[in-house]
């Protein structure tokens, strides 16, 4: 037994080549072999997954884009805007913008531009209807139309928090309404004036 | 001494009255079912039926008005204050007209007082700033101003109102039927009994509608930041929808508001009492910053 054994004393004693139990080098290379097709395929697949995912997301980015382009050009070019605002002293503007309103809900709720013309032609002859009017209905007409201007602003506010708010919708459409109706019979009463 | 002067000071007050307006009367044969139209730029039209087939004017003509004219014609009696363009003053008119009862009326005004009682036909009332206070049967009324108030008195029979006004107070008793009525930043108060198809809108005045709602009847009642007191009582069933962004809703049903989402502001009441079907009443009150107070009691 001793015989058999040999003392070991350094790493030198020990064999430089051992041969292991059993080779499993075949089934490894056999793995190896059969692996390349199959992490292409797996690849491919995860890269045309993220292609076809970028380009929902690109055509989304265009169409996010196309919308906003869309809704400033029937911003400027229905409502009578960005030229030169046909203002009066009442303080009303041709635009129907208020400060800081949201411009796509105008192109949306004032896209008639048979609504902008008639608007802004009785805006046009406002100043001079109004003074036409006695000069107690004067102020108060005034005042309404102030009223009518602080409401829509407020409206729009609110509906800057809340823009999908369909009770706010339905309101600002119906002042809107309202300030016709009121622009109609100060030039009607002014007409009356010399009845 | 300073009473003498008082005196003498509303003496000559008084000549300078009576030389400032002129009596003027006139009667003419009319039909009993045909229109009369008035036109008076300032002053008073009180106007009253009574049975006869005539139109009496009385009247106080101010001094700047030229002539009063009274014509009838196929069934149209006209009666029109005539005052030269760019009159300085003194066209305040006072007129005082008698119609048949039957009569419909056509009034023109810009700021004269407009006072309407036992006129039976239909009625179109302009004014501009002039209050007009009509008292109105079944047939249908349309009136306008701009800043003068509106008050209709009604017999609570069926008919149909149309009435708008800018910066006026309306204000509508014991009528009944339809109504269409807006104005702006006038207060509305509205009795009814009953009604039917009503609408009803201010932007900033505060809104009251107390009444019966007839079977299948429909109300719907708006402001923008006015409150809504709405007391209407059904014939039948009645379903509610009650809406107001930055408002408080209370009622008397018993049923408590809900908030419209978690993370937006906003209010809403629905509900419904009593038997469904087509005799259902349907209330819908909306504002954006009014409170809301619904009650289907008396």
């Amino acid at each position: 037994m001793s015989g058999e054994r040999q003392r070991i004393s350094s790493l030198r004693d020990l064999p430089r080549d051992i041969a292991p139990p059993r080779d499993l080098w075949q089934g490894i290379e056999a793995r190896i072999a059969a692996e390349p097709r199959g992490v292409a395929a797996k690849g491919g697949a995860e890269w045309a997954r993220r292609a076809q995912g970028n380009r929902w997301r690109i055509l989304a980015a265009a169409a996010v884009v196309a919308a906003l382009a869309f809704g400033i050009w029937i911003g400027r070019t229905v409502l009578p805007v960005p030229g030169k605002p046909v203002t009066t002293a009442t303080g009303l503007s041709a635009s129907n913008a208020g400060a800081g309103a949201p411009e796509a809900l105008h192109a949306a709720l004032v896209m008639d531009p048979k609504y902008a013309q008639e608007r802004a032609a009785l805006l046009r002859s406002l100043e001079a209807k109004i003074a036409a009017l006695p000069p107690d209905s004067r102020a108060k007409v005034m005042a309404s139309l102030q009223t009518i201007q602080d409401s829509i602003h407020d409206l729009e506010a609110a509906l800057g928090r809340d823009p999908s708010n369909a009770l706010l919708q339905e309101l600002l459409v119906n002042t809107y309404q309202d300030e016709m109706r009121v622009l109609t019979a100060v030039h009607e009463a002014g007409n009356a004036e010399g009845i | 001494m300073i009473r003498t002067f008082v005196l003498l000071l509303s003496g000559m007050w008084a000549m300078a009255w009576a030389q400032a307006s002129t009596n003027f009367e006139r009667r003419l044969a009319v039909d009993p079912h045909g229109t009369v139209e008035i036109t008076n730029v300032s002053g008073k039209i009180d106007v009253r039926g009574w049975d006869r087939s005539e139109v009496e004017v009385r009247g106080d003509v101010g001094s700047g008005v030229q002539r009063v004219d009274v014509t009838t014609d196929h069934g149209r009696t006209d009666v029109r204050v005539i005052a030269p363009n760019h009159a300085g003053g003194g066209i305040d008119t006072d007129l005082h007209i008698r119609v048949p009862h039957d009569s419909q009326l056509e009034i023109s005004t810009v700021t004269a007082e407009v006072e309407i009682a036992e006129v039976e036909g239909a009625q179109m009332l302009r004014s501009v700033s002039g209050t007009i206070k009509s008292e109105i049967y079944e047939k249908n009324a349309e009136i306008k101003t701009v800043s003068g108030d509106v008050v209709v008195r009604g017999h609570r029979k069926d008919t149909s109102m149309h009435i708008t006004t800018i910066s006026g107070n309306i204000r509508i008793d014991r009528a009944a039927g339809d109504l269409d009525a807006t104005t702006v930043s006038g207060d509305m108060t509205v009795r009814l009994d009953p009604s039917r198809n009503v609408r009803v809108r201010t932007t900033s005045g505060d809104l009251g509608f107390e009444g019966r709602l007839a079977k299948g009847a429909s109300l719907n009642a708006e402001t923008v930041s006015g409150d809504l007191t709405v007391r209407a009582i059904p014939e039948a069933g009645i379903v509610y929808e009650v809406g107001t962004f930055s408002g408080d809703i209370k009622d008397c049903m018993g049923v408590e508001a809900e908030r419209v989402s978690r993370y937006a502001p906003g209010k809403r009441l629905t509900g419904s009492q009593g038997a469904a079907g087509p005799d259902e009443s349907q209330v819908r009150l909306k504002t954006m910053s009014g409170d809301v107070e619904l009650c289907d009691k008396s």
